[in-house]
């Protein structure tokens, strides 16, 4: 029995070197769409709910923000407080904004919204504001009469908020703001649209305009913006809560709003559709390798006559099934690594909130491979043993 | 009836299948007891049950009822694993149509069944010597799709030998063959029959094949009529 377990691969191996060549391409194709099939569906709904979560950082938080605690109007000595914050380790940059109270008005129709005075240049190292603008340009640090507003508060057909909107106001436009009795025309220098509706009910202005209006606000904020690593937040927040007592720090989670429900949405449907793309690979993977066995079951049939024991011959096919799981494994992921991602990323998909891009992540993947890799070797296995427990001649002939 | 100079002895042995409403009794009842060293041929029309004794005989189908002896020891209810280890190591079998497997080729399907005792070196040169001895020495690296017919049966054949059975099965194993290979395969047979000793049951539906034999029965509906 020194051959015994040498067999199955034995026997693996010679049928996939000498069975039909378009069979085993086809097979791996098949196996192939059914891994990709599996992972898309997965790498696009985190696509979605990493869009939604960046929005929040880029356009409105940075990974960690600073607010003056319940009962207190603003942080004083923001400079100090910045230069403190991009000391520690992880930062990579940090800004403040100043919420002026205020209301803007134009035409005969007025509202109230956020109108922040920023530093623009240090500013847009956080908050990518500058890079969103859809119409007119960013604030320059020297804008001392110029505010750039966003999309909601703009209006327009299509805008979520347009009943309460300025409806129409455009670039070059001159707008009312109204802060505690005061009252300063403002030129519109540019609108944005970041699609994160929080983000585009804000208006900026510099700080520059701000001292004019409050010169005595210009050393204080209302909200410090910090930019960390990646893989730093959690160090990061921890550090800047024991470093600053007098301060609530937050991670951006804490002010997705909308988006965290829309995120959570998204991970639940995602969640469910995996389930579907599970059983959809599954079925396709187990139908694929079911046919090619049932198909060599006179085969099967004239091992089992000339003395090859039924093991020998489950295990072989179990074999194959795994080598054209892998094979298929391989295929898809090179095919979505290097065909779908890089396309996504050329063309994301644009959605109401964000654009997204194929995100998938190693557990998931690896995940992924077990899956399709067991259910491919179950499909080789419960053929065969059914093939094996057949009537020896009724396979051979054919019955 | 027990002989353990026999090869082979069936007794009492039936075998009928159910077709739609019908009963068809393929053996019905039949005895036979067949030495070592004979060449039993065994001869009838289409669906007088030749190849269901045969099928019975070399333990790959089961007997509703009797008993098989192979070489004195009961086999008809041996556990499938145990007929299929006779099968492996004390039978021989060869079928009408090759039954050769396509992905292998004439020496990988001779060794295969070796490959279930031996070393791998063992039993590609039993393979090839067995290959040999059915002139197939020059084509044994092909696959069976690159063979004629009748090489095919001669692979079957070095196949059917390779762990040294001393019975081999042979069903029609030259119906699809031109009369000059049927004679080689038959001469093949002849030859292991006298020099070797192996004792030899085929069927067959040729008359001129009948001078090979050293006896030959006939059956009808199932029963026994010896020549």
């Amino acid at each position: 029995m020194k051959n015994e377990f040498k067999l199955p691969f034995y026997l693996a191996f010679q049928s996939i070197r000498r069975g039909r060549k378009w069979t085993l391409i086809l097979t791996i194709v098949l196996m192939a769409v059914a891994f990709i099939n599996l992972i898309f569906v997965s790498a696009l709904f985190n696509g979605i709910v990493q869009g939604s979560n960046q929005q929040v950082i880029n356009t409105m938080t940075g990974n960690i923000y600073m607010n003056p605690k319940q009962g207190t109007d603003y942080i004083s000595n923001k400079n100090e407080l910045i230069k403190n914050t991009e000391n520690v380790n992880g930062v990579q940059a940090a800004t403040s904004s100043f919420q002026i109270p205020a209301r803007i008005e134009y035409n005969s129709r007025t509202g109230r919204w956020p109108i922040l005075a920023i530093n623009p240049t240090e500013y847009s190292k956080v908050i990518n504001i500058s890079e969103k603008m859809s119409y007119g340009k960013y604030l320059d640090n020297n804008d001392d009469d110029k505010i750039i507003i966003g999309r909601q508060i703009v209006g327009g057909k299509d805008v979520e908020l347009n009943s309460t909107s300025l409806k129409g106001v455009s670039v070059g436009d001159k707008v009312n703001v109204i802060f505690d009795g005061f009252e300063k025309k403002f030129t519109v220098k540019g609108i944005f649209y970041t699609k994160f509706i929080e983000s585009d009910t804000r208006a900026f202005i510099t700080e520059k305009a701000l001292k004019n209006i409050a010169p005595k606000m210009i050393d204080n904020a209302t909200t410090v913006n910090v930019k960390t690593a990646n893989n730093q937040q959690d160090a990061v927040l921890k550090k800047l809560q024991s470093q600053n007592p007098s301060l609530d720090v937050f991670m951006w989670s804490e002010a997705a709003g909308m988006m965290k429900s829309t995120s959570t949405s998204f991970t639940s449907i995602n969640a469910l559709l995996t389930f579907v793309g599970v059983i959809i690979a599954s079925v396709t993977t187990f139908i694929v390798i079911y046919v090619d066995i049932i198909n060599r079951r006179r085969q099967i049939g004239i091992l089992r006559a000339i003395g090859i024991k039924p093991y020998i011959i489950v295990s072989s096919y179990a074999i194959i099934a795994a080598v054209y799981a892998t094979l298929g494994i391989l295929l898809g992921s090179l095919i979505f690594q290097f065909v779908l991602v890089p396309y996504f990323i050329a063309n994301p998909f644009t959605l109401p909130i964000a654009d997204a891009v194929l995100n998938l992540t190693w557990l998931e993947y690896i995940s992924r491979v077990e899956i399709v890799s067991w259910v491919a070797v179950i499909s080789g296995i419960i053929p065969a043993i059914l093939v094996t427990r057949t009537k020896m001649l009724d396979a051979i002939i054919g019955k | 009836m027990k002989n353990e100079k026999s090869a082979i002895v069936i007794n009492s042995i039936k075998k009928s299948y159910k077709s739609g409403g019908n009963i068809t009794h393929a053996v019905n009842n039949i005895s036979l007891e067949i030495p070592f060293g004979e060449f039993l041929m065994i001869t009838g029309r289409n669906g007088s049950g030749k190849s269901t004794l045969m099928h019975l005989m070399a333990l790959l189908d089961n007997p509703n009822s009797g008993e098989i002896f192979i070489n004195g020891e009961k086999v008809s209810d041996l556990h499938e694993s145990q007929k299929m280890k006779l099968r492996l190591e004390s039978l021989g079998y060869i079928f009408q149509e090759y039954a050769l497997i396509q992905e292998l080729t004439a020496l990988e399907n001779v060794m295969l069944p070796a490959l279930m005792i031996n070393k791998f070196s063992v039993a590609k040169k039993q393979a090839v010597s067995l290959l040999k001895k059915v002139d197939l020495k020059d084509k044994m690296k092909r696959l069976p799709s690159q063979l004629s017919g009748g090489e095919q049966q001669r692979v079957a054949i070095a196949r059917s030998l390779v762990n040294n059975p001393k019975i081999i099965f042979a069903d029609e194993p030259t119906a699809n063959l031109d009369s000059v290979a049927s004679k080689h395969i038959l001469d093949i047979f002849k030859k292991l029959n006298n020099q070797d000793n192996i004792t030899i049951a085929m069927v067959t539906h040729e008359p001129e094949e009948y001078i090979y034999a050293s006896r030959i029965i006939n059956l009808r509906d199932g029963k026994l009529n010896e020549k």
